[in-house]
């Protein structure tokens, strides 16, 4: 099988995981090959709209498992294949030279065993990093059962690990892949994050220390497959934030790709709303102070699909408002609908020089149509949110949210 | 009294050296004008040449009164080449002068905000540039790119890729400006190309300059590329959000479907 039938068939099996960043991580060029930016960069965008900034692939799709909600599952008549450690750093270097892409993504099926397929994939990262002096970011899987010793070994050369939980919750892990279960995928995990503590008080005092993980761990759930709701999902990602040290959690709505067998839902669209709503809601968490109890719980525990979760949480705490613009801390100003966490930090540093206009507001990028209800600010009159009865507020913000979250359906196109 | 503008070359250092011009003549009411912007009926013009040395002597001082930071901030508002661009400057430049007033950070005044935005508009089109620059290999093994950044920026992406690309010797060619830079895995100079041999509009090198297997990693490439979308989720407007259409012409991905 040539080189062009593998990318094609080892990509099309990779392209359900939804990672992609390639931030978190400075790498300098010492000689050799390729640097890494801790912005992160994109460099093309797939025909979903989705980034590509790394060469995603698995390194077989041949795998022992039979998990119902994944494409690539022992079960699953589909053609098989597998890179060579050589294709494969071959193809890197050739599509970086181009600077097609930011690195490598490096995810596989389990071939044999657990230990034998983290080798190949240990190998692999070892080649670039040490026989090509590659520089570029490296994201790798950590395979669950796979030795201790040889994930601290490929954590020295990646630049983020990750684990995939995909199911919210155990008991539905069980019930769609018997042979898995949470314990097995935490184990690699939290070995990740503990060798990535041992590393770091080395690193403050000498900076030559070898980095581990640099860029830190992520993880990805599959929304929807399962009838696990958003309470659960938030709660178990907020955990994964706060315990276990994850950078991101993604999630993946889910795609109904396994039409035989009757556990999974037969959905005929991806729930991308809910998947928007609650990356939405991992915002709130990540970049806007928001606790996870504060935007769920258990009396409603799904989030508003016609809401954003902030708007949301607004109109269930009228007491909070209207905020001051001239006095509010950050905290409370990252809790206005329409302010976000850039013109927080710009309304703070405008108003050590004076009034801050409603004027000055809008160039801020504030949303002034869902702010003003929200505020205070010497020449934004009306009517604010504690005057209005909440659900007389929710039916203004609906229409307009329903209006912009589908364009195509609502508005007339003119050409 | 009519209002005096000072007319300079259209390079930094010669609106810096207006700059200088202006402050040495004593401010009446005046602006600084571009070469190409159309005269009014009733102010005086002044042609003002380059002289490094006065610009050398403004650019310090307003590193001076300013920092190092500013100078940087100035440099990239003036890449924007937008028509307000040397009023908003050089507002801040009385401020800065006069009243010994550092006000490039007061988001109140509307020229700062302005200012700012315009600044972060041409950082936008630097990292723009890391994106979307494609890479061709030619027969000698000198890995060539065009570009047409909306912007004349190339020079400030220099370091990237030098540090990136470090042991691969690159040309990467304005096709705008007509300008570019060579580096031989030791040091970067300018160049300008006389006699192409690459497509004029897209860029793209023509086949037999181009290394043998140059043809079979591009198609490797578009292999990759639509092998990663989901076609359960197209959404061809998000794409052309992130990736617009512009830069099309010069993606290896995307060049044939247009």
């Amino acid at each position: 099988m040539d080189k062009f039938e593998k990318l094609k068939i080892l990509a099309s099996a990779a392209k359900y995981d939804v990672s992609c960043a390639t931030s978190g991580s400075q790498r300098e060029n010492s000689g050799g090959l390729g640097s890494a930016v801790s912005a992160g960069i994109c460099h093309s965008f797939a025909d979903d709209g989705r980034c590509i900034s790394l060469l995603k692939v698995l390194f077989t799709n041949q795998c022992i498992y039979d998990c119902a909600y994944c494409i690539n599952r022992r079960t699953n008549d589909i053609p098989r294949a597998a890179f060579t450690p050589e294709e494969l750093v071959d193809i890197t270097i050739n599509f970086y030279r181009r600077n097609y892409i930011e690195g490598l993504f490096l995810s596989s099926g389990v071939m044999r065993n657990p230990d034998f397929t983290m080798a190949r994939l240990t190998k692999v990262v070892k080649d670039l990093r040490q026989v090509h002096r590659f520089n570029g970011y490296i994201h790798l899987k950590a395979i669950p059962g796979a030795d201790d010793a040889l994930i601290r070994e490929a954590g020295l050369y990646a630049d983020r690990m990750s684990v995939n939980i995909e199911i919210p919750s155990e008991e539905n892990l069980k019930y769609l892949a018997p042979e898995k279960d949470y314990g097995s995928v935490l184990k690699p995990m939290n070995l990740i994050n503990e060798t990535q503590q041992e590393y770091l008080p080395a690193r403050r005092t000498a900076c030559n220390t070898p980095r581990f993980v640099p860029a830190g761990q992520s993880t990805q759930l599959i929304i929807g497959a399962t009838p696990d709701t958003d309470n659960q999902v938030l709660h178990l990602a907020s955990s994964l934030y706060n315990e276990n040290r994850l950078k991101r959690v993604y999630y993946s709505g889910y795609i109904h790709t396994n039409t035989a067998d009757s556990r999974l839902p037969a959905v005929d669209v991806p729930p991308l709303r809910r998947e928007n709503r609650l990356y939405q809601a991992d915002w709130l968490m990540r970049f806007y102070e928001f606790k996870v109890d504060e935007i769920i719980d258990e009396s409603n525990p799904d989030l508003d699909l016609e809401l954003d979760p902030k708007l949301a949480y607004a109109l269930r705490h009228p007491e909070l408002f209207p905020v001051d613009v001239q006095r509010a801390d950050l905290h409370l100003l990252l809790r206005v609908p329409g302010i976000g966490p850039k013109s927080a930090r710009l309304i703070l540093s405008a108003r050590r020089y004076g009034h801050v206009s409603s004027y000055l507001l809008k160039k801020m990028g504030v949303v002034l149509k869902r702010a003003r209800f929200f505020i205070t600010c010497r020449e934004l009159t009306g009517r604010k949110a504690p005057d209005y009865q909440p659900n007389h507020l929710r039916m203004m913000f609906l229409d307009k949210s329903a209006r912009k979250l589908t364009p195509d359906a609502v508005q007339l196109k003119l050409f | 009294m009519n209002m005096l503008q000072y007319r300079y070359d259209g390079t930094f250092p010669g609106f810096l050296s207006a700059v200088f011009e202006l402050w040495d003549r004593g401010q009446q009411p005046a602006a600084i004008i571009p070469p190409d912007a159309a005269p009014g009926l009733f102010e005086r013009i002044m042609d003002v040449p380059t002289v490094n040395e006065h610009a050398d002597r403004v650019w310090k001082g307003i590193e001076k009164a300013g920092g190092k930071r500013l100078c940087q901030r100035f440099m990239h508002v003036f890449l924007s080449r937008e028509p307000d661009v040397e009023g908003l400057m050089l507002f801040i430049l009385k401020q800065l002068f006069d009243l010994k007033k550092n006000v490039a950070n007061d988001l109140s005044l509307n020229e700062v905000l302005r200012f700012t935005q315009l600044e972060r508009k041409v950082l936008r089109e630097v990292h723009r540039l890391y994106m979307f620059l494609r890479f061709e290999q030619a027969a000698d093994g000198t890995w060539f790119t065009p570009v047409s950044p909306k912007y004349d920026i190339l020079p400030m992406t220099l370091n990237h890729f030098k540090s990136r690309f470090a042991d691969q010797s690159w040309l990467i060619y304005d096709t705008e400006r007509k300008y570019g830079y060579f580096y031989d895995t030791k040091t970067v100079e300018e160049v300008t190309i006389e006699n192409s041999s690459f497509d004029m509009e897209t860029g793209s090198l023509q086949k037999n300059v181009q290394s043998p297997d140059e043809q079979q990693w591009q198609e490797m490439w578009r292999t990759f590329f639509k092998s990663i979308a989901i076609k359960e989720r197209t959404n061809p407007r998000l794409q052309r959000q992130f990736m617009p259409k512009r830069f099309w012409k010069h993606l290896t991905e995307k060049k044939l479907d247009e």
